[in-house]
């Protein structure tokens, strides 16, 4: 069995699993600020570093994580090296903040492309906080490999990998030459949890920092994400009628009486 | 700006020689953005064999363009992409519209990669500024927890729009043209080989007119029974009633994607939803809003669900389902 080289893209994002009052809207700056949740890996990105860990199993090989920022948040991104990444690249530079989606590929493309030598990239489906969906697919394009999205399943063999890639309804069998691209989707399954022992290696690992010119990109063909307005949704919430008893069954009960009288059914 | 109209395009579908919905939504849009900026509507189909196809289209669009050729017959988005870069290049278009679907999005990203546009997916409105020309593009984001509105710097920009978000455009009066458009493919384009589709079994949770859904306090399988007994109780009292899940139930493969509701599954608007041990993720309540009346079934009085419940029961499923369906069951 050939070891496989598998690149993970991973960026920070605040916890979507944190409530809706603790993404604060602030207009002004056109940025959503978390207030008293913690950053995590994008749980989309966790969805793709399980199936790279998974690949490294079976095959062995190294995982590479990448992720891209103005001012990375390094102990957030560690987490990838204590559940089986074996270095973690920082393309970190103060221009590389904010962004637009086009150019946070660019700037992963010519990463990889200094890395050279991999059989796989692989990257979450879209990024919880932009929900945009597009910069792993635009990687694929811009390094002329073969781009995949939505797989539930990955795997390789003899320089081939398939995927088993969503569809509205079912999946589809798809297969393509490595070097290629794949994007991960949630059901491909959850990060594991690291071990202790893990979590003791990974201070061992190799965290590298690379600056704009590590990489040979000109920071003048970079470009911010252009926001004209950023605003907090319409009103979502409606008035709950909570049915009484003294019981949950009372309750469920009561609930049927009242969707009766209202005319629901 | 030049004085030759601005051109939208929009990339339409064929499903079985008939326009879907959301192509039919695109045209709405289209529309309304060439006829604010003076514009013509452009629409294109990748297909073989389209030509009864590119006639009803024509009924939608003031210019048509088939791009026809055996290689175009299954979507594979090397192929699409550059037969749609080929066309896009020749009409110069101001935008590119598409749907957000999965194929909507690949051959989004195709096209903004290799024309070096911007691309907005997921939009909910585009509307095109009236000074500079640049579009502006709302969409939510983080989750559904903000709105955001990109503009975009390109010529072309490239657009997907979520379905549902527009009506379904109507016939006009008087047909556009169907403009031949020859198509040149090199097959060795492809990168990737479909080898196989494996269907399932399709779940039409559009035309519901109740939906229960069960979330992660659902997961075992004593729930997940109590769940179908509560979509037959419920089924008695509608035309149709179906079962949705939360996004943990099929990551956890206990369901298909298709029955999936919420920013990454579906979209639902049934007269009546029942969120049964669903906490109420931001994630999740954003594919629910178009509900007639919302009833959420937790155990947790605290549960974010209820805020955009209209009606609510605290309390295990175990308890509160078998009552429900107690009570459903009584003649009235």
């Amino acid at each position: 069995v050939k070891p496989l080289t598998v690149i993970v893209c991973i960026k920070d994002v605040p916890d979507p699993e944190g409530p809706a009052s603790a993404f604060e809207i602030h207009g002004d700056s056109k940025k959503v600020v978390p207030a008293g949740i913690p950053p995590v890996i994008n749980p989309f990105d966790e969805n793709a570093l399980e199936v790279g860990v998974r690949l490294k199993e079976l095959h062995g090989g190294k995982i590479i994580a990448l992720n891209v920022s103005g001012k990375a948040k390094a102990a957030v991104l560690k987490k990838a090296l204590s559940v089986g990444a074996d270095e973690l690249i920082l393309l970190e530079d103060q221009s590389f903040e904010d962004l637009s989606g086009r150019s946070v590929a660019a700037v992963l493309s010519r990463a990889i492309e200094k890395i050279g030598d991999y059989d796989l990239i692989l990257t979450g489906r879209q990024a919880a906080d932009w929900d945009s969906g597009q910069v792993g697919l635009l990687v694929g394009q811009m390094l002329q490999v073969p781009a995949i999205s939505l797989g539930r399943s990955v795997s390789v063999e003899n320089g081939k990998v398939t995927v088993e890639k969503l569809r509205p309804v079912g999946y589809e069998v798809v297969t393509a030459f490595t070097p290629a691209l794949v994007t991960v989707s949630s059901e491909a399954g959850e990060l594991r949890l690291p071990t202790i022992k893990a979590m003791q290696d990974a201070r061992k690992k190799p965290t590298t920092v690379w600056r704009a010119e590590d990489i040979g990109i000109d920071t003048a063909d970079l470009h911010k994400r252009n926001i004209r307005s950023l605003s907090s949704p319409p009103p979502r919430s409606r008035n709950c009628l909570f049915a009484g008893g003294s019981s949950p069954a009372e309750r469920g009960e009561n609930l049927v009486i009242r969707l009766r009288e209202d005319r629901i059914i | 700006m030049s004085q030759t109209p601005e051109r939208i395009l929009v990339i339409a579908e064929l499903q079985g020689g008939r326009l879907p919905p959301l192509t039919l939504e695109l045209f709405t849009l289209g529309k309304r953005l060439a006829d604010e900026g003076a514009g013509l509507l452009c629409a294109c189909v990748a297909g073989y064999g389209l030509a009864d196809g590119l006639e009803e289209i024509a009924c939608y669009a003031d210019e048509v363009y088939g791009l026809d050729h055996p290689l175009l017959a299954g979507f594979q988005v090397d192929l699409s992409g550059a037969a749609t870069k080929a066309l896009a290049s020749s009409l110069s278009p101001g935008v590119i519209l598409m749907g957000h679907t999965y194929d909507g999005l690949e051959l989004a990203a195709q096209l903004s990669g290799a024309m070096g546009s911007d691309l907005v997916t997921d939009s909910v409105h585009v509307e095109q500024d009236p000074v500079t020309h640049r579009f502006l593009c709302t969409k939510e984001v983080y989750g559904g927890k903000a709105v955001a509105i990109f503009e975009t710097e390109t010529t072309p920009a490239v657009v997907t729009v979520r379905p549902k978000s527009h009506e379904p455009a109507k016939p006009r009066g008087s047909k556009g043209r169907v403009i031949p458009f020859d198509c040149v493919l090199d097959p060795s384009i492809a990168r990737t080989e479909s080898v196989g589709i494996m269907p399932e079994q399709t779940v039409d949770l559009d035309t519901a007119e109740v939906v229960v859904a069960g979330g992660r306090g659902a997961s075992s399988q004593e729930a997940i029974d109590r769940l179908h007994d509560l979509v037959a109780a419920f089924g008695n009292h509608f035309m149709k009633a179906e079962l949705g899940v939360s996004r943990p139930l099929v990551d956890a493969g206990l369901f298909p994607r298709s029955r999936q509701i919420g920013q990454t599954g579906e979209r639902v608007a049934p007269q009546l939803y029942v969120a049964v041990a669903i906490s109420g993720a931001t994630q999740h309540v954003t594919g629910i809003l178009g509900a007639g009346k919302i009833v959420a079934i937790n155990r947790n009085k605290d549960a974010p669900i209820f805020d955009v419940a209209d009606y609510g029961v605290v309390g295990p499923l175990e308890e509160v389902i078998p009552a429900i369906i107690g009570k459903l069951e009584e003649t009235t």
